[in-house]
């Protein structure tokens, strides 16, 4: 009897959990939501550009660390990266002008066409670390469950590049925090299964943008972890996050150039 | 003619000590233009064994594909066709076989390096497999033994990969660990493949550290493209000295089949993605090369040697020049009153001439032969100690990971007859004007 009652009390929690689950559940156009509030969170209308530090940790224990500006116009779909320290590497600075992806070496005063994926500097950052967020717009997104990152209670949510996307991730798995619907988690997979990269976004700055009239949300820390050459990380700081016009002829090779003069 | 040889011969043992330290002189410079021939040979001939055992037929039909504007990838549709096209036009090809070409991050437990990974298929690459060796376990391993791991047959097992020593040493791998290759596929996007080692393979020169190879589909599922591609069809002949001909010809044949065809540009094809990726034009372009075209990023190392030999044999061919007539105006001076009997009994200037230019050309025999039989004599004994080259500049120079050189007989010869015409050369002028001395003159002057 003691028994039957035990089996009983179990089903009838396992339904009520299971209910629950399935209160708490994102359907298809929810999730498409979730990820396009994600997006507009950190969208800013108008330009960008922040200081960085990004410091590259080996697995057989060497070190590197950058300083660098990074300028944004959205609109314009341009994108750059001016290193400023360390001395050896100032100068050099990656811009990305009608979807092309150009690195300029100042020691050489030659440019080079890289693809999207190439890494920043050769740490685990990569271009679209540090560009808008175009989630929504790149992969098709699918509810896998509520969990709990820690402390946080998260959405976790896979996301798959549409067809035709330019992205170098086909699939990513987002984590996103309940309440304030910020990345928590991001990780990577390659066309194979096979996991690539985590990463975490540990804090988030929260900034008035005058052109979106709005808030727009900045992650004020990214800690990228490879999952193939494991102990291999990065971590991007960003400082000085301003969202005032920037001027408009920065998204040149000449005035990338004219900073290593 | 043995007369003379008599006199020539007799006249160096006469003035025995100008002889030794002239012939000493003539001697070191053979030697050490031989030394130098064969180091610059041996460079060459790596060079070409190791461009046409990785990564090149003597004549490559290579391509890109563009299926946007600022992207390239180095695929070819319709292998099946191009492969006929190569094998109807080139009857005379020794082999013709295809590989798919790409470009991936090894990473093994303890290290990552990048390198070009081949795609190929194991029944066609019976020259490719006959010229390498299994690596010994000390090649790529400290403290290791002489003991070989793995068969390059294994390579027929799906998702293997043979790698070659310097690779496993830096990688930390031996036959039977696991690596994984992360690429782009076609599409932009990144992939993996998990990979066992099937076999190391000892070095070919420095540029086995850029190649690894694999089955043909793993890079096709790695890159995402359709049986009938390919990467380059690569022609193999018995002459290679035929390359450029046989190039032209398949260029004018693939052009008469509709195919469009980039011009000749001697560059390797990774460096030329930049240039094509710049281009207006969307789909497949052909790109025929032949095998030094695909390494001509390191022609320079024989470039440069050629020139460095040329400018320190000039050098010192000045010095002997200038030794030797020097020589032989004394030995005119000496021998004045000899010239004036010999001319004063009937000889033409001629005879004058020629006994002069024979002792000189003589001399510059004996002592390029002295010269040449020691330098091949160390050359021989270096080879024989298999000397391994640790020193990374030095193997990159070398090509290779022992100390060998080339010792042709070509070069004992053409060395020999070059040295004995600069002494003969070098003895003209003096032996020009002994001969116009006048008898009574250099009797006088004799006395």
């Amino acid at each position: 009897m003691l028994r039957m009652k035990t089996v009983t009390l179990g089903m009838t929690l396992s339904v009520a959990l299971l209910s629950g689950k399935a209160l708490a559940a994102l359907d298809e156009a929810q999730t498409k939501e979730l990820i396009k509030l994600v997006d507009e969170r950190q969208r800013a209308t108008g330009d960008y550009a922040s200081v960085v530090f990004i410091d590259q940790k080996e697995k057989d224990g060497s070190t590197k660390a950058f300083e660098a500006r990074v300028y944004r116009r959205d609109a314009d779909d341009k994108w750059m990266i001016l290193f400023t320290k360390p001395k050896a590497e100032a100068g050099k600075g990656y811009l990305r002008v009608e979807k092309n992806l150009f690195l300029y070496e100042p020691s050489l005063g030659k440019w080079e066409r890289q693809t999207e994926r190439a890494s920043i500097a050769g740490t685990n950052s990569r271009r679209d670390d540090f560009d808008e967020s175009r989630l929504a717009i790149e992969y098709d997104a699918k509810f896998i469950g509520d969990e709990k990152l820690g402390k946080f209670p998260v959405h976790r949510v896979k996301l798959t590049a549409k067809p035709n996307a330019d992205v170098a991730s086909p699939i990513v798995e987002l984590w996103v925090d309940q309440e304030s619907k910020n990345i928590l988690k991001r990780q990577e997979s390659a066309l194979s299964g096979k996991l690539l990269r985590t990463t975490y976004y540990p804090g988030w700055d929260k900034m008035f943008s005058k052109s979106k009239g709005s808030d727009v949300y900045v992650p004020k820390e990214i800690r990228v972890f490879d999952e193939v050459e494991k102990g291999n990380s990065t971590t991007v700081v960003l400082r000085d996050v301003k969202l005032d016009p920037l001027d408009a002829n920065m998204f040149t090779k000449a005035w990338l150039e004219s900073q290593s003069r | 003619m043995l007369t003379m040889l008599n006199i020539a011969f007799r006249n160096l043992l006469q003035a025995k000590r100008r002889t030794l330290l002239l012939g000493l002189a003539v001697a070191i410079v053979a030697t050490l233009f031989l030394f130098l021939r064969a180091v610059s040979s041996s460079i060459s001939e790596r060079m070409i064994e190791s461009a046409t055992t990785l990564s090149a037929g003597h004549v490559n039909v290579g391509g890109f594909f563009k299926i946007r504007k600022k992207a390239s990838a180095p695929i070819l549709s319709e292998r099946t066709r191009i492969r006929d096209i190569v094998t109807k036009a080139v009857p005379e090809a020794s082999g013709v076989i295809d590989r798919h070409r790409g470009w991936g991050r090894i990473i093994s437990p303890a290290s990552s390096i990048n390198a070009g990974v081949n795609g190929i298929n194991y029944n066609e690459e019976g020259r490719f497999f006959k010229s390498l060796r299994l690596a010994k376990e000390s090649e790529y391993k400290k403290d290791g033994t002489d003991q070989t791991f793995g068969s390059f047959e294994d390579m027929q097992k799906p998702n293997t990969a043979l790698i070659f020593a310097g690779q496993a040493k830096k990688l930390e791998l031996r036959v039977g660990d696991s690596l994984t290759l992360v690429t782009e596929a076609s599409g932009g996007q990144d992939n993996t493949v998990d990979l066992r080692v099937a076999a190391i393979a000892s070095d070919v020169g420095f540029m086995s550290n850029w190649s690894i190879f694999t089955q043909r589909q793993v890079v096709l599922d790695l890159y995402r493209v359709g049986p009938d591609t390919t990467g380059v069809v690569m022609v193999y002949l018995d002459e290679a000295d035929q390359a450029t001909a046989v190039m032209e010809r398949l260029r004018k044949t693939f052009a008469d089949n509709g195919f469009l065809v980039m011009d000749h540009d001697p560059n390797p094809f990774f460096m030329k993605f930049e240039k094509v990726s710049g281009e207006d034009w969307l789909g497949q372009k052909l790109d025929l090369t032949i095998w030094s075209d695909e390494i001509s990023f390191v022609l320079w190392i024989t470039n440069a040697l050629d020139f460095i030999s040329a400018i320190v044999i000039t050098l010192l061919a000045v010095i002997i020049i200038g030794g030797i007539m020097n020589s032989m105006w004394m030995s005119v001076r000496e021998r004045t009153k000899e010239i004036g009997t010999v001319r004063a009994i009937g000889a033409q200037r001629g005879f004058i001439l020629q006994m002069f230019v024979f002792e000189a050309i003589m001399l510059g025999f004996l002592a390029s032969g002295l010269g040449v039989l020691f330098g091949s004599i160390v050359i021989l004994a270096i080879n024989g100690m298999n000397i391994p080259i640790t020193n990374d500049g030095m193997r990159l120079f070398m090509m290779a990971n022992t100390l060998k050189f080339s010792l042709h007989p070509s070069q004992i010869v053409s060395t020999l007859i070059l040295f004995s015409v600069i002494t003969g050369l070098a003895a003209l002028y003096p032996a020009l004007k002994a001969a116009r001395l006048r008898p009574v003159e250099a009797l006088m002057q004799g006395k």
